[in-house]
């Protein structure tokens, strides 16, 4: 069975490769992010060789892997390509074959691989002699067991505990607090390195209580096979396979609940909205209606601007309480209105098969317009004032509360950019998504991993080179009386973000009205 | 009979190697009932979302009531509605605001689009469900609120891919009725479908498309020539198992 599903598994790898020239180009800038991320994992673990800390820092290493596969697959880039269990469910197969042979799937392609050759830099940083190195494969094997099992227990059971649609909608809404803990963990590690408080000595006292934890428990395992005990390391190799294998039959027995579970949503109660607004502005109101209702109703939007509001803060939190907190603000503004772009880059492949019905009422550039500003308007009325608000409460923490309106005028200035971008990215590099069982949020379909990474780079480089002019003025302007800066930086900022919006608009609309086809193509290969 | 409401010359179009539709001919009069029926894979799916504005031939040409639908779009989509084989429905809008949005993306005055979905709610049995979300409805359900989204512009012709697949008998009925009724004041209809017995049983006009091809078409009672429609469309077509021959396994389970 797990012979069958890794060929499986490569088959279709195999295949998103072969299917065009755009997935082919999605499949090798991910494997490209793959080896660079095995390059570096496996330079900084060697790096620690002769390291009295060594052993702290690798445990803290492996328990970071463990978040990031816990994180990462819930988050756009969709690194988890595993097979879809739902279409093994009509088949008689055991529960343990089948865990195996998806286990064994899900450990097959690039980014498995390249974190199994990062990992192994251990070989050369923590193990020591024949049995330390033996030790020590076996230890990151083990770990990269513990990253699936643990993964795969944790979504599926996210989405096989809550069965009905609204459960649903509010467990794929976890992922903003989970997001948050994850950024604010990331923000303060380096900002703790940066003032000389984190150095690899200041591991030791984490070390403590993260060695009982399984990853602890593989890098400990080096540890004491590499110092003569093997004993030990054998002990704890044998504690964390325990673990695994119960992670698994876990995880088997919620994937085997959701399978067959009833969906109970149909009989959840009405909306009570009288009808669609904004009935006097023809089709950009039309437009702008639903896609207003869809920021209500929709987690993957309400996704978005938590995950933005978080992305904000976080960038911020390193800087915002010293002297160089104008920084934190800008960078703030920069991240907060690229992501609110990048959330809507792909607004064809995000909307699905819908977007058909929609196409059949879109007749060129026109419409088209109509159909972007209409989107824009209410995606600017929610960002202007979601990360005006941040800014200014931002600013208040640093203690510089008028600030808040360099904040503002970055902001809306980047929210111009970012509208532009995402309504241009949209007709460009539009590509499908899919939602699988057992994952909350919806990836981009195989083949097309690339655009997502290109169009988070693209929005993000995009955003930051749009709003130089304003960081330029910023700086320029710093002496002036504030009484006069801040309201002739944000009038421009508004007439800048304006102009940006508009040109988007236009360059998208004629770009579009000539592939509609196309584009319609790819609203239907996404699965919703 | 006026001008034709559907005329198709030499549509072709190719998926890599495959050619999904190997230059079909067809044209349907106006106030048809036209049925284009064929097995798994023919082509039905494509020529029709060529037909409808949704899929780029790569040559031939479409005439919808005399418009061009590859040279003037604009023109052909208003006067054309469609109601595809898998649901495109906005899932998180009611029933009630999904056809009011497909109303006002038709850039019908609001009122108008309320009162015609109204009673198009009414009409397909939907008014009781007209507030619940569409990602609640029933297979039937959406088939009829697809039905709705496409007639609100109240088009010319109207094309539905499989339209009935999937839908209980009670709402096949409300299908088949509001289409019969459609047709009666006019207007056009063109579906696929690989039952027979339906497109026997409410079409005047049908095609027979196989590999891509159209191997007959005409009325009903031509294309049947004094057979079932069902046994025209096997002779026609041509049966492709080859009786189970080489199967001596399979029945009597014993693996």
């Amino acid at each position: 069975m797990a012979r069958l599903l890794v060929q499986l598994k490569l088959r279709m790898l195999r295949n998103a490769l072969r299917s065009s020239g755009q997935a082919k180009a999605g499949f090798i800038t991910s494997t490209i992010f793959a080896v660079l991320v095995a390059i570096i994992t496996f330079i900084g673990l060697a790096a620690l060789r002769g390291n009295s800390a060594s052993v702290d820092a690798t445990t803290v290493v492996f328990t970071v892997f463990v978040f990031g596969w816990l994180i990462l697959p819930l988050m756009v880039f969709g690194l988890d390509g595993t097979l879809d269990p739902a279409t093994l469910a009509l088949y008689p197969l055991r529960t343990g074959p089948l865990a195996v042979g998806l286990l064994a799937a899900s450990a097959a392609g690039a980014w498995p691989l390249a974190n199994l050759i990062g990992l192994l830099g251990v070989t050369i940083g923590l193990a020591h002699g024949a049995l330390g190195i033996l030790i020590a494969v076996l230890a990151v094997v083990l770990e990269l067991l513990f990253c699936i099992t643990l993964t795969r227990f944790v979504t599926t059971g996210l989405a096989g505990l809550l069965r009905s649609r609204r459960g649903r909608d509010l467990a794929i809404l976890l992922i903003i607090p989970i997001f948050a803990l994850y950024e604010g963990f990331a923000q303060v590690v380096p900002k703790l390195a940066a003032d000389h408080k984190l150095s690899l000595a200041s591991f030791r006292g984490v070390d403590a209580w993260l060695r009982w934890l399984p990853p602890g428990m593989a890098a400990h395992a080096i540890q004491d096979a590499s110092d003569g005990h093997a004993g030990a390391a054998l002990l704890r190799l044998a504690l964390l396979a325990a673990v695994v294998v119960a992670l698994g039959y876990l995880w088997i027995r919620s994937l085997n609940r959701a399978l067959v579970s009833v969906d109970t949503s149909t009989q959840s109660s009405s909306v009570h909205a009288a009808a669609l607004s904004f009935a006097r502005y023809g089709l950009r109101g039309a437009v702008a209606a639903r896609f207003w209702v869809y920021q209500r109703r929709d987690p993957s939007s309400l996704i978005g601007w938590g995950i933005t509001a978080v992305i904000m803060v976080a960038v911020s939190i390193s800087t915002i309480l010293t002297p160089r907190y104008l920084i934190g603000l800008i960078t703030s503004a920069i991240f907060g209105a690229a992501f609110a772009g990048l959330f809507h880059a792909n607004i064809v492949g995000t909307t699905g098969p819908a977007f058909g019905s929609e196409a059949a009422a879109l007749t060129g550039a026109r419409s088209l317009r109509a159909y972007f500003s209409g989107q824009d308007a209410v995606f600017a009325t929610i960002a202007v004032p979601l990360l005006t608000a941040i800014s200014f409460v931002l600013a208040a923490v640093a203690k510089h509360p008028l600030d808040g309106f360099v904040g503002m005028a970055l902001d809306i200035a980047g929210i111009g950019a970012g509208l532009a971008l995402s309504n241009i990215f949209s007709v460009t590099a539009a590509y499908p998504v899919e939602r699988r069982v057992g994952s909350p949020t919806p990836r981009p379909a195989d083949g097309y991993r690339g655009y997502a990474i290109g169009g988070t780079f693209g929005n993000l480089i995009g955003t930051a080179i749009a709003v130089i002019p304003f960081i330029v003025a910023v700086v320029l302007t710093k002496s002036d009386p504030a009484a006069v800066r801040m309201p002739v930086l944000v009038v421009c900022a508004a007439v800048y973000g304006l102009g940006l919006t508009w040109a988007g608009v236009r360059i998208a609309a004629h770009l579009g009205a000539d592939r509609l086809p196309e584009l319609a193509l790819v609203a239907l290969r996404s699965k919703l | 009979m006026g001008e034709p409401a559907i005329v198709v010359h030499d549509l072709r179009k190719t998926f890599g190697e495959k050619q999904a539709v190997a230059g079909i001919n067809l044209e349907i009069g106006q106030g048809s009932f036209a049925g284009l029926v064929g097995p798994n894979g023919a082509g039905k799916t494509t020529s029709l979302s060529m037909m409808t504005g949704l899929l780029r031939p790569d040559s031939g040409r479409i005439l919808i009531n005399g418009v061009d639908v590859w040279a003037n779009p604009v023109d052909a989509k208003a006067i054309i509605g469609v109601v595809p084989a898998e649901s495109r429905l906005f899932e998180r809008l009611s029933g009630e605001e999904l056809l009011e949005y497909a109303g006002r993306l038709r850039q019908l005055p609001t009122a108008e689009v309320r009162s015609r979905a109204a009673q198009l709610l009414d009409v397909l049995d939907l008014a009781d469900d007209a507030k619940r979300l569409v990602a609640d409805y029933s297979t039937g359900m959406r088939k009829k609120a697809a039905l709705g989204c496409a007639l609100i512009h109240n088009p010319a012709v109207l094309f539905l891919d499989e339209p009935l697949e999937g839908v209980d008998p009670v709402s096949a009925d409300a299908i088949r009725r509001l289409l019969t009724r459609f047709v009666e004041s006019g207007s056009t209809v063109l579906f696929s479908s690989h039952v027979m017995e339906l497109v026997e049983q409410v079409c005047d006009h049908v095609s027979i498309i196989d590999k891509g091809e159209i191997v007959a078409t005409g009325t009903t009672d031509q294309v049947r020539n004094g057979k079932t429609l069902h046994q025209a469309f096997i002779d026609l077509v041509g049966s492709r198992a080859n009786g189970g021959e080489g199967l001596s396994w399979l029945g009597s389970s014993s693996n």
